[in-house]
């Protein structure tokens, strides 16, 4: 399969993670939506009680609060990603992907990553105090995956020092 | 870099173009005017050898180390 061009590999992946952008940013759009709505929640859910069809729940505790924001931070960080990750498809499709851009867009990937797995365990702290139960799937797996992500950006970086060596050797 | 190339003065002492160079030694005018602005990092033996040959001249007449001139950045 073809690395660059129509129907290639690098193109079927620019698809999806198109198809995936959207998709994440309707989801930060509702999530977002939802942390608006929230400290308000109690009030609609008591203007909507008269009706004698519709009982609503309007208790709003602190784990439904950290569940919503982690599931925030989780989909910003995923749509900072699959941004940075179609700049470096852009970059690969259309001239050459060793460029310090692209190492600076995995260096961010990196960082990205990072921090979301630092949200897990803020959030995980916050559910220890407020007493919550909520799912954070901490897995060793993903620690390697921001390990490879940095070494990426380290091999980018040289790559494009190399490049940039050889265009402007005569 | 300390390195700083001298063509364009070797250059008009034969009278010669920086084109007719570039077609006599099978090298781009791009590449010659990235190595006459001093903005190349490397210079291979077979450009500095065809350059020498062409223009009648050591590699020293083109190439000078200047000691107090800006360190490369890698």
């Amino acid at each position: 399969m073809r690395a660059i061009g129509k129907g290639s590999l690098s193109s079927i992946l620019a698809v999806g993670l198109h198809v995936t952008r959207v998709i994440l940013w309707i989801m930060l759009g509702l999530v977002t939506l939802a942390l608006i709505i929230m400290p308000f929640a109690p009030a609609i859910a008591d203007l909507f009680s008269h009706s004698d069809d519709i009982n609503i729940d309007g208790v709003i505790d602190a784990e439904d609060f950290i569940k919503v924001f982690y599931a925030f931070v989780t989909t910003a960080v995923m749509l900072f990603v699959v941004n940075r990750l179609l700049e470096i498809l852009k970059a690969l499709r259309f001239g050459s992907p060793f460029v310090r851009e692209n190492a600076d867009r995995f260096r961010g990937i990196g960082y990205a990553l990072l921090m979301g797995e630092g949200a897990k365990f803020a959030f995980g702290f916050l559910s220890l105090i407020f007493d919550a139960d909520v799912e954070l799937n901490m897995t060793f797996l993903s620690w390697l995956a921001i390990i490879t992500v940095f070494v990426l950006a380290e091999v980018f970086r040289e790559g494009a020092r190399m490049k940039e060596e050889q265009d402007l050797t005569v | 870099m300390s390195i700083s190339v001298k063509l364009d003065r070797v250059l008009l002492d034969r009278g010669m173009s920086l084109t007719e160079l570039s077609e006599r030694v099978g090298v781009t005018i791009a590449n010659l005017s990235i190595l006459k602005t001093g903005k190349a990092k490397a210079i291979r033996f077979s450009t500095l050898e065809a350059i020498c040959k062409e223009l009648d001249c050591q590699p020293g007449d083109i190439l000078f180390f200047d000691e107090d001139g800006r360190p490369s950045a890698d």
